[in-house]
């Protein structure tokens, strides 16, 4: 009866000690993905020892007390437009695993517990902050991230251990993690937007065998639904790479000259997922459908593709233009 | 034995490499130094292309009077006899610099300057260690001022551009600042590749007689792992062999620092450096800023570098933005790999060479080697000029 109640209150426990500890941020492994909590902000967090393990990333524990290369990338761009501050103290709160923000709030003096403090900087891209640990134990990282012109405090408080061998919490936080995995099963109704994605890729490789249809005429391409037709003169023939030069756009729906669209352009490699070296821009409409797009480059050899979403009359539909160079 | 069988055993040992298809042929002549077109204009700089100017610029290279430290020049770290590049791993000046001192070499040909790309033009690059604390260690009313002070820098700069601003002519200091990064980069553009091994192989090659004892099986080989294979040709292509953009190419930080954010701080130096193509000191239209108009920024780019020539490898070492690598095989052996990048996306994908492939590919790059195109009086000091190195 009583090992019965020890087990329900230690399930309890599981269930609820996710949202407790993430609720005021934290680090978190999902999927592969380390991610980091500063409140609703995330961002992707990553620990490097370069100088003895080269490009291995850690979570959470070091190995090793060397320098270590923390890495924030931003998954919500709040992130990089906020003055972010990083801090990393010896863990004087006793609480190891659990210690949050209430339990670092209540350290007597910070100073001479903090082994690194970073002034609040804004890091529009990533933040990246290196420490040199010179002792192996336990320490808390803190990050705070001032938002809205400091109108909003987040923070997110992650214990880890540096040196770290023994089995410790281990066990217990497998359990969590299968928990939280558990919860997020559970709750967000992730099963269910795997089928969608599965009816999504579907759906993409329908589109991606009709592909070859729609380009049947080789200077000339449909949009994927239909509505327009596009044709476009470059200004370098052949087209040559790592060499900037425009494009006029001949845009026609129904064989008429489209006129007064508005114009977005991207393009990249799909066979090596990056874009182009440049952001072309549609710069003015000629009239009779003719659009000036300014700024194209590729930078290899190989196919290319070049999407022009294109919006008239209330009307919006895509058109991949496919090269080989 | 008679001579024809002699051949006939030359032709079969070593063994012959597979022909060139048509396809490798065309990228063959497009990576050949004889695709190198004319050198474009820089509507930039109005004496890109007057002697006079590279005259003047070829002594404020050499000079050390341009800072006050008086013991500083542009060739401190641009050495000629490294095909302008100083073989450490982080440029030397006052102080050290935060990257790996890139070759000027052939760099006329591409629309971006430094690592980074933080300059657009030779002549905005040129102006930048002046002011470096870490480089030359001065600041541009120093460097006009021993323009003024040196007779002769004085006679051939007041000869191309006019007279040399009044004492507390701010706009005019900076306009004569801007003009004597104008005159070194109009000297730096005739700092041109020579023709190489690879070069000699190709011009073989197109001609149809292939001649074999121009090239090893194993440089073969490795050229063949280049245009294929190793995909080398995704960004080291062309006839300079560098397609001039940024990629993150997944290389580990420098010890001791954050990883370096690259291009994603580069473009927006750029964009807001007063001596950029679209700046008042610039001789260039708005029209012609094109790269600086519809470059690209953010996530993509960070951690990205600019791709450099692989002409010239035996001089260029140590390798990579911060002269991460000292050797070729390091180099190779990072790409094999293609680890995730400590920041960004790491483009490159593992390539699965062997080790006698990476050491063909190896083998090949060294053919890349070769004396410069340029005119030796160019790769010395000038004569007789005052405070040169």
């Amino acid at each position: 009866m009583i090992s019965g109640m020890i087990r329900f209150c230690i399930l309890l426990l599981l269930w609820l000690a996710p949202s407790l500890v993430l609720s005021h941020g934290g680090v978190v492994e999902e999927e592969d993905l380390c991610v980091i909590k500063v409140n609703y902000l995330r961002g992707h967090f990553k620990i490097y020892q370069p100088l003895i393990d080269g490009h291995k990333e850690y979570c959470e524990d070091l190995p090793n007390a060397t320098e270590s290369v923390f890495v924030m990338e931003y998954l919500h761009d709040s992130l990089g437009e906020a003055a972010v501050d990083f801090r990393i103290i010896r863990d004087v709160t006793g609480k190891g695993r659990f210690a949050r923000w209430e339990d670092v709030a209540g350290i007597d003096d910070l100073e001479a517990a903090t082994v690194l403090y970073r002034e609040p900087t804004v890091d529009p891209d990533v933040l990246t902050v290196i420490h040199d640990f010179k002792e192996e134990g336990a320490f808390i990282g803190i990050v705070t991230a001032n938002v809205d012109g400091d109108q909003k405090i987040y923070r997110a408080v992650f214990p880890f251990e540096v040196g770290y061998t023994g089995l410790g919490y281990w066990p217990f936080f497998i359990a969590l993690l299968l928990a939280i995995q558990l919860q997020y099963f559970f709750m967000s109704g992730r099963l269910k937007r795997r089928r969608e994605s599965r009816a999504a890729a579907a759906f993409v490789a329908l589109l991606l065998l009709c592909a070859p249809i729609s380009d049947a005429l080789a200077d000339e391409w449909v949009s994927s639904r239909g509505v327009y037709t596009v044709r476009f003169e470059s200004s370098l023939e052949p087209i040559e790479i790592n060499r900037i030069h425009n494009w006029i756009l001949h845009i026609t729906s129904n064989g008429e000259p489209v006129s007064g669209a508005s114009l977005a352009v991207s393009g990249g490699m799909p066979a090596h997922d990056h874009g182009m070296p440049t952001r072309p821009r549609v710069t003015a409409e000629l009239g009779n459908g003719e659009y000036r797009l300014e700024g194209m480059r590729f930078h290899m050899g190989g196919d290319w593709e070049v999407s022009v979403e294109i919006k008239a009359s209330g009307k919006t539909d895509t058109v991949v233009v496919t090269l080989e160079l | 034995m008679t001579i024809a069988t002699l051949m006939a055993v030359s032709n079969i040992w070593p063994p012959v490499a597979d022909k060139w298809s048509d396809v490798d042929i065309a990228v063959l002549r497009s990576l050949w130094i004889g695709s190198l077109g004319e050198l474009p204009p820089d509507p930039t700089n109005a004496v890109a292309d007057d002697p006079r100017a590279a005259k003047l610029g070829h002594a404020l290279f050499f000079s050390t009077s341009l800072g006050p430290s008086d013991a500083i020049a542009c060739a401190t770290c641009h050495r000629p006899e490294l095909r302008f590049t100083d073989g450490m791993q982080k440029g030397q000046g006052i102080g050290q610099s935060k990257r790996n001192t890139r070759s000027i070499v052939g760099v006329a040909y591409s629309p971006w300057q430094y690592w980074d790309g933080r300059r657009d033009s030779q002549w905005a690059q040129a102006l930048s260690p002046i002011e470096d604390p870490a480089e030359h260690g001065g600041n541009r009313q120093y460097a006009v001022s021993a323009v003024v002070a040196n007779e002769e820098f004085r006679q051939q700069y007041e000869a191309i551009f006019g007279l040399l601003p009044e004492t507390g002519d701010t706009r005019g200091r900076d306009t004569a600042f801007a003009n004597i990064g104008k005159a070194i980069a109009a000297y730096e553009r005739l700092i041109m590749p020579g023709p190489s091994r690879f070069d000699r192989y190709v011009e073989a090659v197109l001609s149809g007689v292939e001649d074999q004892s121009l090239y090893s099986a194993d440089e073969i080989a490795g050229l063949r792992l280049y245009i294929g294979k190793a995909a080398c040709t995704q960004c080291h292509n062309g006839p300079l062999l560098t397609n001039h953009e940024f990629h993150n190419t997944g290389v580990l930080s420098f010890p001791g620092e954050v990883p370096d954010n690259g291009r994603a701080a580069g473009v927006r130096q750029v964009l807001a450096d007063p001596f950029n193509c679209r700046g008042e000191f610039s001789d260039a239209s708005e029209q012609a800023c094109a790269e600086l108009e519809f470059a690209r920024s953010g996530y993509e780019v960070l951690g990205a570098f600019r791709t450099p020539s692989l002409r010239n490898l035996e001089h260029t070492q140590p390798y990579m933005h911060k002269g991460q690598m000292f050797t070729l095989a390091e180099v190779l052996a990072h790409y094999n790999e293609a680890p995730l990048s400590m920041i960004g996306h790491n483009e490159a994908k593992p390539l699965g060479l062997s080790a006698l492939e990476l050491m063909q590919l190896e083998a090949f790059l060294m053919t890349l080697a070769a004396p410069m195109a340029t005119d030796e009086k160019w790769l010395r000091p000038p004569v007789g000029s005052l405070g040169s190195l």
